[in-house]
């Protein structure tokens, strides 16, 4: 889904890495933890290290990469753990590494999670704009033209995410790649354009994915769509072949995603309190969202957030670290 | 002094611009006067004489301090360059809109770049294309001075990427008339008032968010 860097995420990222505390000199860490390039990925793998650090008694080292890359690091067995797997966005990296190679195992229990497109409560109420359908309305372009050329804007994901390719596909199938302009374009840039939106009270509509901050930063609906069908749903990505695009159709919602986390093979000889804990933990998307809203957003730091966190929620930890 | 060179015409509520030869600006151009809510003829001699003695920049471009929730942190600058605000992020999810002009090409990208230089009464060098364009800045081919005839107006901010000018600039104008359309050269103009008040605030460094919602990301050349 996030597949290249986000420039401000990966900037919030070397700033956490940075302050992250050296391992004790001249050993290395017993783990070390990819961390991905979007905001919960940041939260969780800040989460988990302070976990295996004050509960479990290790060392861990955070490694910022791609999700790919962490794939392929972690199946080089450079990388332990891979607190953030995405699906069905990362399906070909689970095919390749866990299903094929069997160098990564991917735990069995997935945190739900939901994708697709937004506005704000605002514009839904103002503008009628409630539906998928109302995107492929005339009245609807010029809604959300923004550079006065007839076709409204809409921000689909970064480039090199998975999830912006099901984007192009799911606008070619529903026909508003007739009436809009879809836009790729980094993250941060994407968000502060929402929240220029907001603040200017003018509607917009963009690909939104939870558990994520801008839930709890605006007041967001999801745009109403088919529920998913898997009939009708046939991704081809751009690896398969060079005409996906057309050879593609997806339209119908996503199906219901779910984040998993995913380990190097062996890692469970190594630390089987370790994968223990990653097979026991069930973080609700809420408090994914408070999380990256409290690093994110308020800029709290992650050691020190994580602590707390970890404080103010015993019962919860205590259930995860039993075996 | 662009508005010598320009038809501009534009839609009071959209504030869409168009432009057309000079040539053809005897005739046909009108310009909405936001303060008088009229329609009026385009005549750059009048125009000219309009905002030097008005001095005014529009009502809904004014300066003011907005309610503004973002996860950007306080000291960010935001320009939305296709609706015309700047706005410079502050503590406790507010922040002070601007009104601004584009240039007249528009800001063909978005993407992030940071306050790489500022300057007082900057001196300001037409580029050959400016030049082409209108050959009567040959003069200032080595530069113009700063100052009151100096397009650059009051203060300029000068926006850098991985350690490069991006050739593109916050700046102040003498013409505040014009905050709100698509005029000048690629820049971004504000007028002299708020120009010092942003350099006053935004230190070297500072973190600038370029949108143009139509644009695909900008691409350091």
């Amino acid at each position: 889904m996030r597949m290249r860097t986000l420039r401000r995420v990966a900037f919030a990222a070397v700033a956490i890495v940075a302050s992250v505390s050296a391992p004790v000199p001249g050993r290395a860490a017993d783990i070390v933890i990819g961390v991905a390039n979007w905001p919960s990925a940041i939260a969780t793998a800040h989460l988990l290290k302070a976990l295996v650090e004050t509960k479990l008694g290790k060392t861990a080292t955070l490694e910022e990469a791609s999700l790919p890359e962490l794939f392929a690091a972690a199946d080089a067995g450079t990388v332990d753990i891979l607190p953030e797997v995405w699906l069905p966005n990362y399906r070909a990296q689970v095919r390749s590494y866990v299903d094929k190679e069997h160098s990564v195992v991917l735990a069995p229990r997935g945190i739900p999670a939901r994708q697709g497109l937004c506005t704000t409560k605002v514009a839904a109420e103002e503008y009628d704009l409630h539906s998928v359908e109302d995107l492929t309305k005339p009245e609807t372009a010029g809604l959300l033209d923004t550079d006065q050329d007839g076709r409204g804007e809409i921000w689909i994901g970064a480039d090199g995410w998975n999830s912006t390719n099901v984007e192009r596909i799911r606008a070619k199938s529903y026909g508003y790649d007739k009436t809009m302009t879809l836009i790729s374009a980094d993250e941060p840039v994407a968000m502060a354009g929402l929240d220029v939106a907001v603040a200017l009270g003018e509607p917009i509509v963009f690909y939104c994915y939870e558990p994520h901050h801008m839930f709890a930063l605006h007041d967001l609906v999801m745009l109403e769509e088919p529920p998913h069908d898997p009939t009708k749903w046939v991704i081809r990505t751009p690896e398969d072949t060079p005409d996906w695009l057309e050879q593609s159709t997806a339209a119908t919602a996503w199906p219901v995603s779910f984040i998993h986390t995913a380990y190097r093979s062996g890692f469970d000889d190594d630390a089987p309190e370790v994968v223990a804990l990653l097979s026991n933990l069930d973080l609700e998307a809420d408090a994914i969202s408070d999380m990256t809203y409290a690093l994110i957003v308020e800029r709290r730091d992650p050691d020190a957030y994580a602590a707390e966190w970890i404080e103010a929620n015993p019962d919860r930890v205590a259930r995860w670290l039993a075996e | 002094m662009t508005a010598r060179h320009l038809l501009v015409a534009f839609a009071a509520m959209l504030l869409t611009a168009s432009f057309a030869a000079s040539a053809l600006a005897q005739q046909t151009s009108r310009i909405y006067d936001p303060s008088s809510n009229q329609w009026i003829v385009y005549d750059p001699a009048k125009v000219d004489r309009d905002a030097t003695a008005r001095g005014v920049t529009p009502e809904r471009f004014k300066r003011k301090l907005v309610p503004f929730r973002t996860s950007e942190p306080p000291g960010t600058i935001i320009i939305d360059t296709d609706r015309k605000f700047l706005f410079y992020v502050l503590p406790n999810f507010q922040a002070i809109r601007y009104g601004v002009g584009v240039g007249k090409e528009g800001f063909g990208w978005s993407g992030e770049v940071y306050v790489g230089r500022k300057a007082e009464w900057p001196s300001w060098t037409p580029t050959p294309d400016m030049i082409e364009r209108d050959p009567s800045l040959t003069e200032y081919v080595t530069g113009m001075p700063g100052g009151i005839e100096n397009p650059l107006g009051a203060r300029a901010l000068y926006l850098y990427q991985s350690g490069r000018d991006s050739l593109y600039r916050i700046h102040g104008t003498n013409e505040p008339w014009s905050i709100g359309l698509n005029v000048s050269s690629g820049c971004i103009r504000m007028n002299n008032a708020d120009v010092e008040d942003l350099f006053s605030r935004a230190p070297v460094g500072t973190k600038v968010i370029v949108l143009k919602q139509g644009a695909a990301l900008f691409q350091p050349s």
